[in-house]
């Protein structure tokens, strides 16, 4: 034998004793890698999104660190992914069985990934699952569950809240935010021929629509996600959407809700003095302190309607890959993620914690998100069902007619919760 | 292998062609064993290629076609179920299918003809010799080599409500925000990214046209028009019919322009076959319908490129073959 090849054969006999070593080091819950020879894990996620580098320089640079100084042995990649991409890049990786170990998902891809078999229940493979669970908000724990089993933890919340351009109230003449939906048309009536438009959004999906549907007293299916014929048809719904659609005639609304890629979009419109109000999350403080510096935003809860204000809840859970090779030092990392070391260190970057106890110093900390958390306690869930995008589809093709006038908003809330319905009995 | 290309590399055949084999005697085996050896060569040529084509375009073609079948289950280990033709009646039973394949159809008619048009213009002007002819033609066919995801996301800017077009022409409209406009701004961008590169192949083609013909005919007293009808486009047929193929195959698969300027928006209608099919794979996680769309897809082009290929060929008179 040469000297190559019996180099060559020590080093698989070594790897594959170090496999051996590795397989049961795992199953015997001893903690994997060395100081000299540590073990990585990889975290796929989108902190660094939308031109915020503010969270991922956090994770990179404080958080990481910290988790890799108190556990020896395990190195921590995470690998930033642009949210538009994220999902396309998880369903490729999931059918070439090349997943990370951890991933921040967001929280309406929990259910879908978890009925595609590629990620393990925490709430089997956790003894402290239950404690863990039991610290976060219920509405952002829910987002986890399918099949009676909880496949994550929530990571972080958010919600959407109105954001009002200071420069528009005073040309309306009024001191403050509109706080209800009378508050809300009789903005737009003063507005009319200033050249602001009272409102905009970019779509007709669940997170841009539901607020409005929620804080008029409606909702999108029964609670026991049955049927959305005779829910989402409701004379609540109809009264809501026809309050918006008869603004969007009004030109009071931006037809970027209406899916016009062509109007000006959200962030630059409301700095810029375009528009008056838009509903939005916390992590717009962060992109508007880097790109309009002079800009104030003011930010106020949902307008009531008869509903009360009640906005959406996103936001982010953090799951286990099936296919991960150092579960353990994974499920480590996870618990680190529901400290308060962890959830604290984003919160000034607009991250919202998701554990309860924690929302009071998360004021302390960032008082501009008071009117958040105080949201936050309201806020509810889109539909819990593995088909979130479809949900998004049928609201944006059935909704945007009405707008446009070719049909009535009780039809094309009809024909939506007609194809809602059909989700659903699937 | 052809008759012709064999007896083209084959000695012994060249021995025929002379007579001095005797009819119905065997060629010594020495000889037969040397032409055998020699009739693999072209294979040998050829297998790269083929090789090529046969594991990136034959497999996916066939793997999308087996995936189209059933309800596809992305993840190795889990069973997908055979639905037979089941996503192919789908397809053909589905509105937003048949409103994606008349966006298609537009797409690529707003575009080819322009393309084929301009592009010629142009190259007969480029074609006359003068100092800056050589700037120009880099000018017309910078657009070609530039990013389509740069052009797109400049094109949606361009077409925004408060963008260069509605500046210029004094308008408020729209554009991305219905159907037809919208399908008419992403055309635009098509037809200007496209020019130079039908100019290139027309360029190309007029090097290759007689001179001697054109001087004959206009000493014969024909107009620029009619040297241009009778001489110069009989000449460069075979580069029409191959930017046209070519144009056609390439306006049937527009994606990133669509993608990146409109999303397929408002509400999916300027959605074409492939942002449609994208949409139902990664969107929905309905591989098997989205592979179906695709199969469908290919099969429409393959058709269209046939019959184009008999109607220039029996133009004129069996240029394809």
């Amino acid at each position: 034998m040469t000297r190559i090849t019996r180099a060559a054969a020590a080093a698989a006999v070594g790897s594959v004793l170090a496999i051996a070593i590795g397989g049961c080091s795992a199953a015997g819950g001893v903690p994997q890698g060395t100081e000299d020879d540590p073990i990585t894990i990889t975290f796929w996620g989108s902190y660094g999104n939308g031109g915020n580098s503010a969270q991922q320089e956090v994770l990179d640079k404080t958080l990481i660190p910290s988790f890799e100084e108190s556990h020896p042995g395990v190195e921590v990649k995470y690998v930033d992914v642009p949210y538009d991409d994220l999902l396309q890049k998880l369903t490729t990786s999931a059918a070439g069985d090349e997943l990370p170990d951890l991933v921040r998902a967001d929280l309406g891809w929990v259910p879908r990934f978890a009925d595609l078999g590629v990620l393990v229940p925490l709430s089997d493979v956790m003894d402290d699952f239950d404690e863990l669970a039991d610290a976060t908000y219920p509405g952002v724990l829910a987002t986890n569950l399918f099949d009676g089993k909880y496949y994550g933890l929530p990571l972080d919340t958010n919600t959407r809240v109105q954001i009002t351009e200071p420069g528009a109230l005073a040309t309306a003449g009024v001191d403050t935010p509109p706080a209800t939906f009378e508050e809300f048309v009789a903005l737009g009536e003063a507005l009319e021929g200033t050249g602001v438009t009272l409102f905009a959004d970019g779509g007709l999906g669940a997170w841009n629509i539901m607020p409005w549907i929620w804080s008029g007293g409606g909702d999108i299916a029964d609670e026991d996600l049955t049927a959305s014929t005779g829910v989402l048809d409701s004379d609540e719904n109809i009264a809501t959407i026809q309050m918006l659609v008869d603004l969007f005639d009004s030109g009071q609304v931006s037809s970027g809700i209406i899916g016009n890629e062509g109007a000006v979009s959200t962030s630059e419109g409301l700095p810029n003095g375009d528009y008056a109000t838009i509903l939005d999350g916390p992590w717009m403080t962060g992109i508007w302190a880097d790109q309009f510096p002079g800009f104030e935003p003011v930010y106020s809860p949902v307008p009531a309607g008869p509903g009360g204000s009640i906005s959406v809840v996103g936001g982010e859970d953090i799951v286990l890959t099936a296919s991960s090779q150092h579960q353990e030092a994974a499920l480590e990392f996870i618990r680190f993620t529901q400290s308060e070391e962890f959830q604290l260190a984003l919160v000034p970057t607009g991250q919202l914690t998701v554990v309860e106890a924690l929302g009071p110093k998360q004021v302390e900390l960032v008082p501009g998100l008071e009117v958040f958390t105080a949201q936050l306690e309201t806020a509810k869930n889109r539909l819990a069902i593995t088909q979130g995008a479809e949900v998004d589809t049928i609201l944006n093709e059935e909704l945007t007619p009405a707008f446009e006038g070719t049909v009535s908003v009780r039809e094309a809330l009809s024909a939506a919760a007609a194809r809602i319905d059909e989700l659903l009995a699937g | 292998m052809s008759p012709e290309l064999r007896s083209a590399g084959d000695p012994s055949a060249d021995r025929g062609w002379r007579g001095a084999r005797p009819a119905g005697t065997r060629p010594p085996d020495a000889t037969r064993a040397r032409a055998r050896r020699l009739s693999i060569t072209p294979y040998l040529f050829l297998f790269p290629g083929i090789a090529l084509f046969a594991v990136a375009v034959l497999y996916p073609i066939l793997q999308a076609v087996h995936m189209s079948l059933f309800d596809w289950k992305i993840v190795g280990s889990a069973t997908s179920e055979f639905l037979g033709l089941e996503n192919y009646r789908r397809a053909f039973a589905d509105e937003h299918f048949w409103l994606a394949l008349g966006n298609t159809a537009f797409y690529a008619v707003a575009t080819i003809i322009p393309q084929i048009v301009i592009g010629l213009a142009v190259a007969l002007l480029l074609h006359r010799r003068s100092p800056v002819q050589p700037f120009l033609r880099v000018l017309y066919y910078l657009p070609v080599v530039t990013s389509w995801v740069v052009v797109s996301l400049l094109f949606r800017f361009l077409f925004a409500d408060q963008g260069l077009v509605n500046f210029v022409l004094g308008t408020e409209t729209s554009w991305l925000a219905d159907r037809w406009t919208g399908m008419l701004a992403i055309s635009a961008l098509g037809v200007w990214k496209g020019i130079g590169w039908s100019m290139m192949i027309f360029l190309a083609a007029l090097q290759g046209v007689p001179r001697s013909l054109l001087e004959a005919a206009a000493m014969d007293g024909a107009g620029p028009w009619q040297r241009f009808r009778v001489v110069t486009l009989p000449a460069i047929w075979a580069a029409l019919a191959f930017v046209t193929i070519m144009l056609v195959i390439g306006g049937f698969n527009v994606f990133i322009s669509v993608y990146l300027m409109t999303g397929g928006g408002p509400a999916g209608r300027t959605d074409v076959l492939l942002t449609y099919m994208y949409e139902q794979a990664f969107g929905s996680l309905e591989f098997g319908y989205g592979a179906a769309i695709a199969v469908i897809l290919t099969a429409l082009v393959l058709c269209l490129s046939l019959i184009q290929l008999r109607m220039f060929r029996d133009r004129n008179g069996g240029f394809a073959e």
